[in-house]
């Protein structure tokens, strides 16, 4: 079942009075328990690409479908229900709410959800992580692979259909890296997850079934 | 709700030391208001209680348009006596006329009273500051206002002319010098009734009748029934005879309010800069609640919320200082030649209403930077495109 499907997605931005066209006419799709890879040098249109399949953003003209759904024009609020159910995020600089603990950063997003029994599954996504022992630290008394792992078990709190991660690795050593890779691909094959994983790395690329490369606005054909 | 109340307060929590300038502002403002304004009720208060005290019955009667004096007095006051509700009243007789001591002379307004009456409405006739107060049957005693024995340098004991209005001559003893804190203080001499009567030739009439009631709130319905009794028509409550006393307060009124609305207006800004910048500084944050799903709606309500928070601190704190700022002022007033003392008057009214007041400004102040964080674009916000 395709999970995600775009047809003829184009994005363009204003950059003064020139046009950029970030992205021109993709059409793909990724099906359900999918862990695919995109790749393509800098402003190739990568991260245009997650931003508009997670709904983060909204194309300039073309067609995204999640599920089948055409989510193409919802307005704001529903665009955030889907977020918040359907998609999680993973992100190159971690982004976690320094204010929360690390327990506190996995349970807010379903405590935004208003599923109960987010203290227990918070718990138990900190421990499939490997931080069952870091609960109550502050993500400033944690390290980039750490907080990384924190990121991947909020993104996972609602049960995501879909996981995008853009760049996931990009701010983490190698060995971290390798660490943040394998727990996806964990959560790929026990628990079926969609990743759509964005990358630099022909490494870290080539650990997912597919790969994506990007050129141009466009997806180029290998 | 839940999630958006613990992000909040979490927020809130972790910026403290930014807000508690914020949250000292607000509490500066509150109490500022509950002290401006319990000073003006203070004085208000202070100004309506001596002039009820000394000036006026719970009912005043007057004479109609048509006449100087209200006649058959005799007959009005046994039906005065004979209403139920009636505690007491008293006549007066108002005139003018002129002072002699000496080589000086000064005009006077001439107030004409029966003490054992007067003393059964009003206070009047202890507001003697040295001397002693005029007595029931003290015919040729009078009763000076202190500034008039000032300019005169008169004191208790010495004696001078009163010229009546209709040019009559009558020397008078001092009894006392008066001091209500009132506009009377000027140039007012206090004599018995029946001197005035016969120096005027008023026998049988008065210029006013006092009243008193035994339920002041009943006072409209006693202005009806004393009309009705006694033929007359120009009857006030003693709500009608303050109303001048009112608006002569106004523009203090409106002094008090401007300043308490820059008050207000400097807490509010601070509390709108300190949102923006604290918001400004959140734009990552925010994108991010924003991406994990949270709705506009709900990062509005975040800070909103944020700024009910530190209101709530603040008002606290400043119904506290407020309330001990007016009670220490209320018990150490500052002293004033008029009326007496100045000082605030506590009501708890006071705490509600700048209370009150203070929140909504908070949250008018906090909605444009939490509108802006409700609007803030995802993409830009991460990624500070």
């Amino acid at each position: 079942m395709e999970i995600i499907k775009t047809s003829n997605l184009k994005k363009s931005y204003m950059l003064g009075k020139v046009e950029v066209k970030a992205l021109n006419g993709v059409d793909t799709s990724v099906e359900q328990g999918e862990f695919v890879a995109i790749m393509g040098p800098s402003g190739c249109g990568k991260s245009t690409f997650l931003n508009l399949a997670g709904m983060l953003d909204t194309p300039t003209s073309g067609e995204i479908y999640l599920e089948g759904n055409d989510v193409t024009n919802m307005n704001s609020n529903t665009r955030a229900e889907y977020r918040l159910k359907y998609i999680g995020f993973v992100f190159q600089f971690f982004n976690l709410f320094n204010e929360l603990t690390v327990m506190e950063n996995v349970m807010f997003p379903m405590m935004l959800n208003k599923l109960s029994d987010y203290k227990d599954r918070s718990k138990e996504l900190l421990n499939l992580v490997g931080l069952g022992d870091r609960l109550h630290h502050l993500p400033s008394e944690l390290s980039g692979g750490q907080q990384q792992r924190v990121t991947i078990a909020r993104s996972l709190a609602n049960n995501p259909k879909i996981l995008l991660a853009d760049e996931p690795t990009g701010n983490l050593d190698t060995k971290s890296s390798i660490e943040i890779i394998e727990l996806f691909r964990k959560l790929n094959q026990e628990r079926e997850q969609t990743i759509v994983m964005v990358t630099h790395s022909p490494e870290i690329g080539g650990m997912a079934d597919r790969i994506l490369h990007f050129r141009d606005g466009t997806i180029e054909n290998i | 709700m839940s999630s958006i109340f613990f992000y909040a307060r979490k927020d809130a929590k972790k910026n403290w030391k930014t807000f508690f300038f914020v949250i000292i502002a607000i509490a500066i403002s509150t109490a500022n208001i509950i002290i401006l304004n319990g000073f003006m009720d203070g004085i208000t208060d202070g100004f309506l209680e001596k002039n009820m005290d000394t000036s006026s019955g719970h009912v005043n009667i007057y004479p109609d348009e048509q006449d100087k004096y209200i006649e058959g007095l005799g007959i009005k006051e046994k039906k005065l006596e004979g209403m139920d509700g009636v505690v007491a009243y008293s006549p007066r007789i108002t005139a003018g006329g002129t002072l002699h001591y000496k080589e000086k002379f000064k005009t006077i307004k001439i107030l004409a009273l029966d003490p054992s009456k007067e003393n059964e409405v009003t206070i009047l006739l202890s507001k003697v500051d040295s001397g002693e107060t005029l007595a029931t049957n003290d015919r040729d005693g009078m009763l000076m206002s202190y500034r008039l024995a000032d300019d005169l340098k008169v004191k208790p004991g010495d004696e001078a002319t009163i010229v009546f209005e209709n040019g009559k001559p009558r020397v008078f003893k001092i009894r006392g010098i008066l001091h209500t804190g009132l506009a009377m203080d000027t140039n007012t001499i206090i004599i018995n009734f029946e001197d005035a009567a016969e120096q005027l030739n008023l026998f049988n009439k008065a210029s006013i009748i006092l009243v008193k009631l035994q339920d002041e709130t009943l006072s409209g319905q006693y202005k009806n029934k004393i009309s009705e009794e006694l033929g007359i028509q120009k009857i006030k409550e003693w709500k009608q005879e303050i109303e001048s006393v009112l608006s002569s307060f106004k523009t203090f009124r409106e002094i008090s309010n401007f300043m308490n609305a820059i008050g207000l207006f400097t807490g509010a800004v601070s509390v709108g800069i300190v949102l923006y910048i604290n918001i400004l500084h959140k734009r990552r944050q925010i994108g991010i609640l924003k991406a994990i799903g949270m709705k506009d709606l709900q990062v509005l309500f975040v800070y909103i919320l944020q700024a009910v928070f530190l209101g709530a601190i603040g008002i606290l704190i400043g119904d506290a200082l407020g309330y001990a700022g007016t009670k220490y002022l209320e018990a150490h007033p500052f002293p004033d030649p008029t009326l007496g003392s100045l000082g605030p008057r506590f009501h708890l009214f006071l705490i509600y209403d700048a209370s009150l007041v203070t929140m909504l400004i908070v949250i008018l102040a906090a909605a444009f930077p939490a509108l802006m964080a409700s609007r803030t674009n995802i993409i830009k916000a991460i990624w500070g495109n």
